[in-house]
């Protein structure tokens, strides 16, 4: 017989781990360290153009606008769910809003305002997100083919709006400037952190040719995402709603049987995916003054590689709001940097972040697998 | 050590379940007290199984009573059963692999401070609570972090019985849960059926097809056969062979309609 001494208790098994040790077994930081390598890259082959303050400014609304939609996608991905109708949505909502403001509002109700030309398209959004949610969770039909339904549908009635309503063009463009002086429409189409660029300007940095200061601050989305991202973040990994949203995606039969609101959880996370395309929407149609019919065109694909390239587990039940915030990043930068770099043919960014996404996937799969491959 | 005394927590009474045409229970009474563990055996299909479900809420019975504390009770839903203390620990222990220990063992039911869900959850309370509770039935767990898919069989059982409790449960329903486990596993669970059962306030339902386990740790046995109680009766008053016998339906035996003595 082979005993063991009685004295041995369980906390003896669990090696002291250093906060370093704790900090790299993190799942964010394969991210981490992708966006990291390639901030390091950028800083090499072509710094000069992308660390001035244009550069910041350019990549920084990129990844913002990105990461806006990738955080619904990642949360509704944690949920087990996919919404690849956020694209047309992001299409439908720009056209709603754009014909508003040039044609007034619907229904009679008179002259737009940015404000509310913007909540009467986020109520249509919500509903059109709350009738996509009901559809997935009473069919039982899986997320992927009815959003694939809605990618169609709301792109074609955008179409169809256009058309009819906007003497048979699909674009708006000439739109007054209406960030000037509504308040509101400078929240989603003006500058933030002028501060910080005034203040870059104060030390010499952020100096033109002219010796006058050359960038006056951040696209307002960049703003909305990093508040979007703190919220989410709280909400995710502290609050009751953030639990329910993990054990929904993971299992929800073993969820339902403890009492969380399975349905509940997703219908409210598909409306959140269509909240985010309208507000990427609000930003590009008050910053531009214009609406394309094609607008948001391919936008849902990159917020669900940006979700997956950040740690979240295709099958959901697993990933988080720092991941796709660095996911994110390294699209955006990916995206936007290269064509600052002559020797790169522009379009080899879709070969690297393929390439990224495949990583980035078989990564997901392995720690989904260290984690439930165990009995 | 048998607390036959008193009221039996829960009381069934001539328990009929037909599916259709088939009687798959006929007339199943049985007894079960806190601080007690009741073994119920019998093969294949014997209604074991089905028994448990009427108990917890999941099936209505044909005809029939269920008493909870002496009080006629009846369940329609699985959560009138919950909320009467009737816990039930099935098969796939109704856990998420990918979440923590803490996070499964509040699942649903989160204590936060806040509007209803987007209050913060009380992280450091939650993590202290799992862990003392895990520590009564016997089971250390070093990280409430870990992440449930990484803990043993074992370990998953018992966390699961856990939560039955400190979420109430009077009376808890383990139906085979040894069944799926390697050797040490298997003795892990039957440990903390023992700890729950010297909390002394909590019936435990044990099923089992395994009669050395059943021996080990049950107070009171009943052995279920086509549907029909075929014999009960208390540990002391059953032989080595008998519990054999009677879990394979008792095919062989003629006499043993009789009900065991001394209950
Ligand atoms: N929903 C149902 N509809 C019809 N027949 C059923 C249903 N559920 C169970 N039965 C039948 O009732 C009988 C008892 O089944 P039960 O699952 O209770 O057996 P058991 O004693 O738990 O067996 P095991 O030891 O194999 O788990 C079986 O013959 C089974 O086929
Ligand atoms: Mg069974």
């Amino acid at each position: 017989m082979n005993q063991n001494s009685p004295k041995r208790t369980e906390s003896d098994r669990r090696a002291k781990e250093s906060r370093f040790g704790r900090l790299i077994r993190r799942p964010e930081i394969g991210a981490f360290s992708g966006m990291v390598v390639i901030l390091v890259f950028l800083a090499v082959v072509a710094g000069d153009v992308v660390y001035n303050p244009l550069g910041i400014k350019n990549n920084l609304s990129i990844i913002g606008q990105l990461g806006i939609i990738a955080i619904g996608a990642c949360l509704l991905m944690i949920a087990g769910e996919f919404d690849l109708s956020i694209g047309s949505m992001i299409g439908f909502a720009g056209m709603s809003m754009a014909m508003m403001m040039k044609w007034g509002l619907p229904f009679g109700l008179g002259e737009a305002t940015p404000l509310t030309a913007f909540l009467l398209t986020m109520i249509m959004t919500l509903g059109i997100g709350c009738l996509i949610g009901n559809i997935v969770v009473r069919s039982g039909l899986s997320s992927f083919i009815v959003t694939l339904a809605f990618l169609f549908i709301l792109r074609g009635l955008t179409e169809v709006c256009f058309r009819e309503f906007n003497e048979g063009s699909t674009q708006i463009s000439g739109l007054p400037d209406f960030k000037q002086d509504d308040f509101f429409a400078y929240l989603f189409g003006g500058e933030a952190f002028k501060w910080v660029f005034s203040l870059f300007y104060e030390i010499g940095w952020n100096v033109n040719r002219r010796g006058e200061q050359w960038v006056t601050g951040l696209d307002a989305r960049v703003a909305w995402w990093m508040v979007l991202a703190m919220v989410t973040y709280i909400v995710l990994s502290r609050t009751q709603l953030g639990n329910w949203i993990y054990a929904t995606g993971d299992n929800k039969e073993s969820a339902r049987a403890n009492g969380v609101p399975v349905r509940q959880v997703k219908i409210g996370l598909f409306m959140f995916t269509a909240f985010c395309a309208t507000l990427f929407a609000a930003c590009q149609v008050f910053d531009t003054n214009t609406a394309d019919a094609a607008k948001g065109n391919l936008k849902e694909l990159e917020a669900i590689a940006a979700a997956v390239v950040g740690g979240t587990v295709m099958t959901g039940g697993f990933g988080s709001i720092l991941g796709v915030i660095f996911g994110a990043v390294i699209f955006g930068l990916v995206q936007n940097s290269v064509f600052y770099i002559s020797w790169i043919d522009g379009s080899y960014y879709r070969v690297f972040l393929g390439t990224v996404l495949l990583i980035a996937a078989f990564g997901n799969e392995n720690i989904r697998k260290r984690i439930t491959g165990g009995i | 050590m048998v607390s036959a005394s008193g009221t039996p927590l829960v009381r069934l009474e001539n328990i009929v379940k037909k599916f259709g045409p088939f009687t798959a229970l006929n007339g199943v009474s049985m007894d079960v007290y806190p601080g007690e563990v009741h073994a119920l055996l019998g093969d294949n299909g014997a209604g074991k199984s089905t028994l448990i479900k009427i108990l917890a809420g999941v099936y209505q019975p044909t005809s029939g009573q269920i008493h909870v504390e002496g009080n006629p009770v009846n369940f329609r839903t699985p959560r009138d059963a919950t909320r009467a203390g009737v816990g039930t620990v099935y098969q796939d222990l109704a856990l998420n692999q990918l979440m923590s220990v803490t996070r499964n063992f509040f699942m649903g039911r989160e204590i936060y401070s806040g509007p209803a869900p987007i209050g913060i959850m009380k992280m450091d309370e939650m993590d202290r609570i799992t862990h003392d509770e895990m520590i009564k039935i016997g089971i250390d767990i070093s990280d409430p972090g870990q992440a449930v898919g990484t803990m043993s069989g074992g370990q998953r059982q018992t966390l699961a019985i856990a939560r039955a409790i400190y979420f109430g449960a009077k009376v808890l329903i383990l139906d085979e849960p040894t069944s799926a486990l390697g050797q040490r596993q298997q003795m892990e669970v039957l440990k903390t059926i023992k700890r729950v059962r010297a909390l002394g306030t909590i019936a435990i339902i044990f099923i089992t097809h395994n009669e050395v386990h059943s021996k080990l740790v049950a107070d009171r046995f009943t052995f279920l056969s086509l549907g029909e109680v075929i014999g009960s009766g208390v540990r002391e008053g059953l032989a080595g062979d008998d519990i054999r016998r009677l879990m394979a339906g008792g095919a062989e035996m003629a006499d043993l309609e009789m009900e065991l003595a001394t209950i």
